[in-house]
């Protein structure tokens, strides 16, 4: 030996096992702030493909935009792309209804637009298609075909097919083709279109400040300048409300998410320290001094960190791997240019100085405990604990028999013990429900498919014949098909059922003797089988949606949200068993309210007093024989474009078909991006805080090793053992759940209440969340205790005791 | 009456070259009541054949009965119940439960048995080993010869048929030694119990009913 650190290595190679443990406490923490880093850093690169995608690859845009301003603008430095959008609105094309647009041709690829076949348009009589549309059974054109376009001022005017260009899922959901034209063909078609400039700058350029000098220079008001939020706020440049909350939100679990690095170790080298008070007595009985023993110490922590961080790193890159492979599985041509292997310089930065910071700070004050030792603590027995405050005892004993006593009483009589584990567990817990409010912003701010949503819509206005309903549902490739019939009915109830909301809209109302009001709006009564009953089910407030049910004792659905103006308020107040008093051609038929909704998943554009779902056959009953106005259809996952070619060819030109697959493949596409990362934050998070639990119990059944072969040798059984310990790590987990429970809670409702209120997140107690933690915790805890326990009876006491 | 019988018990340490003989074929029988002292050199095998009379640890062969049961035929949860019930311990570095003050350290074996503590007998034990004006004391608060006679308070708590006493004065000085030495005898005469103490002190022996010396695992009585 050159030198008493050589004993670092020596302690740490004699005790393989508790030094493992303090490796894998500082490779978790490690792993846990790469992981989440790395995963930041990939999941922004993903999402901004993804922003790109769909809401295009610009900045800023321009109303407006006179030529020397675009002169100007173009001419800057920090501009990479720049270029006009015309947007002349709806027109028809051959009779059918289209949107028109211009854009430039270099911005075409920014905003998603690909020639597929012929050209793009130049002159001012060509006009490019989207693919569907030309394919469509209403419009069925080809490439150098002349059609007729019809401004809303009615002048029609012919133009050449010159290419077609990719499907935008928006419009083909609702049927509207995109009619791309020239620039100057626009001129042509309406001279005092509104135009835009669209800018794109260069990497690294900051964006707002570059609006602001745009803005001055060029003396532009305010509302004339949009920008592309989600791509800025993807890029971490926009100061959007909503993008400052989700920052804020960020901000804020991630470092929680390094303090629950520091705490894991810290609370690890704590332990370890503790338990070798005798050891350091001994030393310090030797001749150490307290700096020698800070040193050793601290060494010790650098020798573990070394070896610890690698596996962290690898670890938290790993993570980070797997979501990339999910989602570059899941869309390979979207991602096809993110690498699989995404290394994220920033997360193994934080990975790694967060385990040499933390383990310097974790060693430092455990150090200078440790150098604190006395001597004596080396030759008296039983000094190893100080022991702050007497407390009455013998309660416990009496509630519970005395190994569980013992176990509570070892946790609660060591504070700052109790204090690091409880802090260690309650942490991860806090993180866990912090992270939770992603996954509620996910949901708020993303929409998905639901079970009910169709592939493809036909719409009529003079109605669908039931043939062709039968037709359709017989079809081979259709999965199911469901129509849909609406009418406007007036609709009275009690005058109390009205909520404020409705009255201060519509003012005035008269109510009658008997207490119902007399109605300013119709009601939208909608008819659904037995089918659409059953999708409905997931958003039942109370009541029933069965049809016999409602058929027998004439039940009427109340939904409880309408959208008016294109908002969604609560119009009516109505409960089980109300009466509702509809006027029919053969007299007002008295209803019953059944059952609430708290949604459709359609809205009309008219204003509605409220919304009432009906059975068919009491549809038929109130409003009269009608066809479907609109067939939803879901199509089998096989032979998709053969079903639709067939469908389109039952199809005459009064009957619309909304192709929405598109549309709803693109929603699920952009939710999942989002959802792999968020799911994988908090699986990551729930992951490391339950081998951060065992990893703790297991050090901390460890150190108890001497103490548990003392109390064997007093007579306490195994079955004893097991509960004492047992009640002890208990106790821990149950004050680190409640604290963590009671502060991740109220870290969740101020992160929604303060943060994220412009997301329409509701706050609500997250019980099912917080029943899961409870349970997982004290299932962890007990399975964590196991393995230890065993290992230590497995030993002879003899041999146990005579350990130092 | 036959308390203790140990049939050639035998215990190796190791494997191949590090392997150590501890015990070598030890045969011996100890009566109810008797004081038997166990001398010998370090490393001679006293601790070993200790532990193993206390089952707290295995022979490699032989039998050890105490009130003629076979301890290492029984399950482990029925042998710490018979331990509990019927062997104390005294071990030279006390180890008292830093966190329990002295009368809770005394009655924890009763306390682990789901007993009552008889109040009289603790109280008539506390008295006994000067400890009443102590017991609410934690172990850290008393000095190394109180603590001891906590630790053989904790023995006699569950007025156990033999008490194993591994130097349990090795840690004091030789006033304190000989009070705790008498204590044990003491009491073990007033409560009928077998004493088995491993001592390095040869001033003991004059108190001893019986002295048994190890050397190199083969234990011979002297004196007998």
């Amino acid at each position: 030996m050159r030198n008493y650190l050589v004993l670092v290595p020596k302690y740490l190679a004699a005790h393989k096992k508790r030094t493992d443990l303090a490796i894998i406490s500082v490779a978790l923490s490690v792993a846990l702030v790469t992981g989440i880093f790395s995963m930041l850093d990939v999941f922004l690169r993903f999402e901004k493909i993804q922003v790109i995608h769909d809401y295009g690859n610009y900045h800023l845009l321009i109303k407006d935009a006179s030529a020397q301003e675009m002169q100007a603008i173009a001419s800057r430095i920090d501009v990479e792309e720049a270029g006009r959008w015309i947007e002349l609105g709806q027109a028809s094309i051959n009779g059918v209804r289209c949107a028109v647009g211009a854009l430039d041709e270099n911005l075409a690829d920014n905003l998603n637009i690909k020639v597929i076949a012929g050209k793009y348009p130049s002159a001012e009589n060509e006009i490019m298609l989207e693919q569907w549309a030309v394919e469509s059974h209403r419009l069925n054109v080809k490439i150098n075909d002349t059609v007729r376009i019809s401004s809303p001022d009615n002048v029609e005017r012919e133009f050449k097919v010159s290419g077609i260009y990719n499907d935008l899922a928006n419009m083909k959901a609702k049927a509207v083709p995109g009619v791309l034209m020239s620039i100057d063909g626009t001129a042509m078609v309406k001279p005092e279109a509104e135009l835009s400039y669209i800018i794109l700058f260069k990497r690294g350029v900051k964006i707002l400040n570059a609006e602001k000098e745009i803005k001055d220079t060029l003396k532009i008001a305010d509302g004339r300048i949009e920008r592309n939020e989600r791509l800025l706020a993807v890029i971490g440049q926009s100061k959007h409300k909503a993008a400052v909350g989700i920052y804020t939100t960020g901000a804020i679990l991630f470092l929680i998410v390094l303090i629950a690095g520091v705490m894991m170790i810290y609370n690890t080298f704590n332990i370890s320290v503790m338990e070798r008070v005798r050891q350091f007595g001994l030393l310090r009985c030797i001749g150490a001094s307290r700096d020698q023993i800070r040193k050793l110490v601290q060494r010790e922590g650098l020798a573990i960190t070394l070896r610890a961080i690698p596996i962290g790193v690898v670890s938290g890159i790993i993570v980070a791997f797997v979501c990339s492979a999910i989602l570059k599985f899941y869309n390979s041509s979207l991602f096809a240019g993110m690498p699989l292997f995404n290394i994220s310089v920033s997360g193994i930065g934080a990975g790694i100085a967060t385990g040499f910071l933390t383990v310097f700070i974790a060693s430092f004050l455990p150090a200078r405990k440790a150098a604190m030792v006395s001597p004596i603590n080396a030759v008296t027995g039983s000094g190893d604990i100080k022991i702050s405050r007497r407390k009455k005892r013998g309660l416990l004993t009496k509630v519970f028999r005395a190994e569980i006593a013992m176990g509570i009483n070892n946790a609660v009589m060591k504070k700052k013990t109790l204090f690091l584990m409880s802090c260690s567990i309650a942490i991860s817990i806090i993180l866990f429900l912090g992270f939770q409010v992603f996954v509620d912003f996910m949901h708020a701010s993303m929409k998905t498919t639901k079970p009910y949503t169709p592939d493809i819509s036909l719409t009529s206005e003079q109605g669908i014949s039931d043939n062709l309903y039968k037709k359709l549902s017989n079809m081979d490739g259709v999965k199911k098909a469901y129509g849909r019939r609406f009418a406007y009915v007036e609709a009275a109830f009690d005058a109390a059922r009205l909520t404020e909301a409705y009255e201060k809209q519509v003012g005035e109302i008269k109510i009658q003797d008997n207490g119902l009001f007399v109605p300013h709006e119709n009601s939208w009564l909608i008819s659904y089988d037995r089918n659409q009953l059953n999708w409905a089910k997931r958003d039942l407030i109370d009541g029933t949606l069965d049809e016999d049910k409602l058929n027998a004792r004439n039940g009427i659905i109340a939904v409880m949200t309408n959208v008016r103006k294109g908002v969604t308020i609560n119009t009516v107040n109505l409960q089980l068993g109300d009466k509702v008093y509809i006027k029919t051609p053969a007299g007002t038929r008295e209803l019953t309210v059944m059952g609430r909704l708290r949604s459709v998943p359609f809205n009309d554009s008219r204003l509605n007093l409220a919304t009432f779902i009906v059975t068919e056959k009491l549809f038929t009953e109130l409003a009269g024989e009608s066809p479907y106005q609109i067939i939803d259809i879901q199509l089998k996952k096989r032979n998709q474009e053969q079903t639709v070619k067939e469908i389109k060819g039952m199809l005459d030109s009064s009957i619309t078909l909304h192709d929405a697959r598109q549309k709803n493949a693109e929603l699920d596409q952009a939710f999942l991006t989002m959802a792999v990362f968020i799911y994988g934050f908090v699986m990551v998070i729930a992951l490391i805080s339950i081998l951060n639990i065992i990893n703790t119990m297991n050090t901390s059944v460890a150190s108890k090793t001497r103490y548990l072969g003392v109390m064997r040798a007093v007579g306490m059984s195994g079955g004893q053992m097991d509960k004492m310990v047992l009640a002890e790590a208990a106790t821990y987990s149950l004050t680190g759940c409640l604290a963590g429970c009671v502060l991740g809670v109220m870290l969740q409702r101020a992160l929604i209440a303060d943060w994220l209120s412009s997301f329409r997140i509701v706050w609500r107690f997250p019980l099912a969340q917080i029943i899961l933690i409870w349970i997982l915790t004290l299932l962890v805890t007990a399975l964590s205790v196991i393995s230890p326990l065993k290992r230590i009876k497995a030993r002879g006491i003899s041999e146990v005791i005579g350990s130092l | 009456m036959e308390i203790l019988r140990v049939e050639s018990l035998s215990k190796t340490y190791g494997e191949g070259e590090t392997r150590v003989v501890a015990l070598r074929d030890v045969s011996f029988s100890v009566s109810k009541g008797e004081f038997v002292l166990v001398v010998g050199p370090s490393g001679s095998g006293k601790t070993t054949l200790l532990n193993l009379i206390g089952a707290l640890d295995t022979p490699t062969s032989g039998r050890v009965f105490i009130d003629g049961r076979d301890i290492f035929t029984m399950k482990e949860e029925e042998l710490s119940v018979f331990r509990r019930r019927n062997i104390g311990f005294v071990f030279q570095a006390y180890n008292l439960v830093p966190e329990l003050n002295v009368e809770e350290n005394i009655i924890l074996p009763l306390l682990l048995d789901y007993k009552k503590p008889d109040r009289q007998y603790i109280d008539e034990l506390l008295d006994l080993l000067g400890l009443s004006d102590r017991k609410r004391h934690l172990p850290n608060q008393l000095s190394g010869g109180q603590q001891q006679r906590v630790a053989i308070g904790r023995a006699l708590a569950s007025r156990p048929a033999i008490i194993l006493a591994d130097e349990p004065t090795g840690n004091l000085d030789s006033k304190n030694s000989r009070e705790i030495v008498n204590l044990m005898k003491l009491s073990v005469e007033k409560y009928k119990q077998t004493l088995i103490m491993i001592t390095h002190n040869p001033n003991f022996a004059a108190l001893a009913d019986r002295i048994f010396n190890v050397e190199d695992g083969i234990v011979t009585e002297l004196g007998g």
